[in-house]
């Protein structure tokens, strides 16, 4: 899977998992802070996201700042998603 | 002209007391409130001094869970109890068991049969959070499938209606009572210290003479998989305020004081162990998982304590923390204790005991608070085992082996999901000022009811009830009505009575709760508190559904901290940023009686300015399918079920006229009593002069002939509500908002509610 497709099935699942109402999933940019500012997620809000990133595409979120680099932003976590299947693959 | 409000509204529950004891020989107006009793089960030992033993030896209760595989699970450790009985007996949960074994044992000690059989009135609380969970999570599990509830046999839905939380309550007034008074109520892991809260005002309303209180909760799957989502289990045993800590070990067990008044004690002749001389609980309407960092919650409550007994920071001796070990907790905490005692902070001693009893959740409030007032008896302050290396945010003076000295005050905190967070203080009996005793006449200030025919509030409340309930069972709820981005965690049940209790509040013409913005000494006083029967049961099968198939490292950890039976209030106070008292009553059928009882009591003795009470369920196909199952008779004849909420705001008198809140209806009377009791009701205000204008509210006409045949209320007209709002638990909320606007709009001069639910009735009167 390309980055582009993997970054737009991340933002669906921000929206779908975070019970984000109302928000198109395009409106998400690729690389607007998630937390804090920008969406406005907190720690739970990771938690939930981590999760269901593992059960979707099969890649742990390590804990710790490793995950906060992570889950800077839509391309971080794309990125993570990339990587891991790719290490998982060979 | 009307006639004057009543005062005290709450009459006494039974009417049986040898006045002598019960009136006491303190002045008017003060009393004191002692310890005379104590009770523990926990992984440490089977009694209270088992308990203490080991708590000073170091002992620590985690070990490898056997209760369940827990092989999967981010933690393995628990600190289980052994030797319970419930497995081979299979009657109730092991929850259950240990609340009554606690409960014995806190009777004996404070020879509660004594006080029974002298006839004086013993109240029962307890405070509870996951009931019969680990006995009904693998037949959730299995129920979640709708294709699989076809073959689940009825003995086994029968199951799910004798384990929810109020349970343990139930058991223990079969074994150990009956008692005048009971209930049970839930705001997570404060639950058990805020049973003991409860107690404190029923004796200074002078309700009962002796309670027994205190809290119980079992270990179980859907815990131990939704703390480990929540990255708040340390895989290793705990460290509370260790630069290290990774977090909790769950536990479980009970605790029981048995607490009353200090005259009631020397009557009786019991030996007072210590003098319970402050409390104070509030809401830091914050986040559902993550407490507020300042910690300002907890160092408003413990000041409170504090100037409740008359006290300053340098006559504090010890804390016994609420100490998770989880990251967040401790900071926050340490925060707190800081802020509430400055310079004396390094001077007070503070340790938790979570890294030995692992934290009990409900049970953890009461547990504590037994070990607080055992370290008072003993001048021992106890440690925290597992502390090498202070976290710099967490600098206190902490104990890292038992010390011994003489204790004169000590305090007991105890934080909830949601930030339901309380606080006790013990003392050496005289050494803090007594508490005084107040009564005051509640109002009702604003009402709100939301049912399948819609949403009414104010003084028009009551048209729900001219509706004809249809097929369709649901509230209709227009997402506009939230804002979306700090509504999307609310779930329906918290959608439903953020809807009653915003409306209940918004009703007041004149200055509103939301116009008092600014004023948050008034704020903390307004309490919330929520009855709801059955809790979130869909997603806690739906929750236990993927710890089973997918493993409990997928279970979902936004979906944890909604499943706690005390969550709707928690989310509706941090939605609405209420900081006063809020928890959760369950009473099963009259769970939304037993929340504005509460809130009397709160109101009543003083204790809040003002209080907001509801009720809350629903829709459930699993509920659904549980209540078909067991009904007897053709399905044709079972009432039509439905989901809905209500709510009142409660304020005193004085309050209202002050802050110029008009009035919907005054509460002339409010009696919690025992069915079993004869003529329980003799107390009940009459219907007053003009019966004609009098009525009669109930679920259904049978209810309100069993409950008030033998009063003056027999010949008032009866308006049977569940044709129109449906069958469901929280009908009462409904009840009594509509009872307020049917005085207000003059509809009727006085109104009866009543309701019942497994040996509890209650009866209020308005006008």
């Amino acid at each position: 899977m390309d980055l582009a497709r993997l970054k737009t099935e991340v933002k669906e699942l921000i929206v779908r998992e975070l019970n984000l109402e109302g928000r198109d999933p395009a409106t998400i940019e690729d690389d607007a802070p998630l937390f804090g500012e920008g969406l406005g997620l907190d720690s739970l809000d990771a938690l939930q996201l981590a999760m269901s990133l593992e059960e979707t595409f099969g890649v742990r979120i390590p804990e710790g700042d490793e995950a906060r680099t992570i889950f800077r932003s839509v391309t971080g976590i794309a990125e993570h998603v990339l990587k891991g299947r790719t290490t998982t693959s060979s | 002209m009307e006639p004057p409000v009543l005062a005290p509204v709450l009459a006494p529950s039974a009417p049986s007391a040898p006045s002598a004891l019960s009136a006491g020989s303190s002045p008017a107006g003060e009393t004191r409130l002692v310890i005379t009793g104590a009770g523990i089960v926990s992984a440490l030992g089977p009694d209270a001094a088992t308990t203490w033993q080991s708590l000073l030896a170091g002992v620590r209760g985690m070990k490898p869970i056997t209760l369940f595989d827990a092989s999967t699970y981010r933690s393995t450790l628990g600190a289980e109890v052994n030797g319970l009985r419930n497995i081979e007996l299979d009657t109730w949960s092991r929850t259950a068991e240990m609340g009554l074994v606690a409960a014995r044992e806190a009777c004996v000690d404070g020879s509660v049969a004594d006080a029974l059989a002298r006839g004086l009135r013993v109240g029962l609380i307890v405070g509870a959070t996951t009931g019969g969970m680990f006995e009904t999570e693998t037949l959730l599990a299995v129920l979640s499938d709708p294709r699989e509830r076809e073959t689940t046999k009825d003995d086994a839905w029968r199951k799910l209606l004798s384990n929810p939380i109020s349970s343990t309550t139930q058991w223990i007034d079969k074994e150990l009572g009956p008692f005048a008074r009971t209930r049970t109520l839930s705001s997570a892991c404060s639950s058990g210290a805020n049973a003991i809260v409860v107690a404190a005002q029923w004796l200074l309303l002078d309700l009962v003479d002796v309670v027994l209180a205190g809290g119980a909760d079992g270990l179980c799957r859907l815990t131990q998989a939704g703390f480990g989502a929540l990255s708040a289990c340390d895989p290793d045993p705990c460290k509370p305020f260790d630069v290290t800590r990774k977090g909790l070990n769950l536990g479980e067990g009970a605790g029981f004081v048995v607490l009353e008044r200090d005259s009631t004690a020397r009557s009786r002749g019991v030996s007072v162990h210590c003098e319970l001389v402050g409390w104070a609980v509030g809401s830091e309407a914050h986040h559902i998982t993550n407490p507020d960092a300042t910690g300002r919650t907890p160092a408003r409550l413990l000041t409170r304590c504090l100037e409740r007994a008359g006290l300053s920071p340098t006559d504090l001796d010890y804390i016994n923390a609420h100490g998770t070990a989880t990251p967040l907790n401790d900071a926050m905490e340490s925060a707190g204790i800081l802020a509430a005692l400055g310079p004396e902070a390094q001077r007070v001693p503070v340790s938790s005991s979570k890294a030995q009893l692992g934290h009990t959740l409900a049970a953890a409030g009461a547990i504590e608070a037994v070990i607080t007032t055992l370290a008072l008896r003993d001048g021992i302050v106890p440690a925290t085992i597992g502390l090498s290396s202070p976290d710099p945010k967490c600098q206190l003076r902490h104990v890292t082996s038992p010390e011994h000295r003489p204790l004169r005050v000590a305090a007991s905190s105890s934080f909830g999901f949601g930030g339901m967070d309380s606080v006790l203080l013990f003392a050496q009996p005289g050494y803090a000022r007594p508490q005084r005793t107040e009564s005051h006449d509640v109002v009702i200030t604003g009402a709100a009811a939301a049912t399948p025919a819609g949403i009414r509030f104010g003084a028009v409340t009551h048209e729900v009830l001219d509706a004809v309930l249809s097929a369709e069972p649901q509230v209709v709820v227009d997402p506009s009505l939230f804002d979306p981005a700090r509504a999307r965690r609310l779930d329906r049940l918290s959608r439903l009575g953020t809807l009653v209790v915003e409306r209940a509040l918004q009703s007041l013409p004149g200055p509103t709760l939301a116009a008092a913005g600014s004023d948050a000494s008034y704020l903390d006083r307004v309490g919330l508190l929520v009855g709801n029967a059955w809790g979130n049961l869909d997603a806690s099968a739906a929750f236990m559904r993927r710890v089973f198939d997918k493993g409990p490292r997928l279970a979902s950890p936004a979906e944890f901290p909604n499943l706690v039976p005390s969550s709707p209030v928690g989310h509706i106070s941090i939605y609405l940023g209420l900081s006063g008292p809020s928890f959760a009553l369950v009473d099963f059928a009259a769970s939304g009686e037993a929340a504005f009882f509460q809130g009397v009591e709160m109101v009543a003795s003083g204790e809040m300015h003002a209080v907001i009470v509801g009720g809350v369920e629903e829709e459930s196909d699993i509920v659904e399918n549980v209540l078909s199952r067991v009904f007897e008779g053709p399905q044709e004849h079972r009432p039509l079920r439905a989901e809905g909420a209500g709510a009142v705001s409660l304020s005193s008198a004085e309050i209202a006229a002050e802050r110029g809140l008009p009035v919907l209806a005054r509460v002339l009377s409010a009696v919690a009593f025992r069915t079993h009791l004869l003529n329980p009701l003799s107390t009940l205000t009459s219907p007053g002069e003009t019966p004609r204008r009098a009525l009669v509210l109930a679920r259904d006409e049978a209810t309100a002939n069993r409950l008030l045949g033998q009063t003056e209320w027999s010949t008032v007209r009866v308006r049977a509500a569940e044709a129109a709002t449906g069958v469901h638990e929280s009908v009462g909320a409904i009840l009594l908002a509509a009872a307020a606007s049917l005085v207000a709009s003059g509809a009727h001069s006085r109104v009866a509610v009543v309701g019942e639910s497994q040996g509890n009735g209650y009866a209020v009167v308005l006008g």
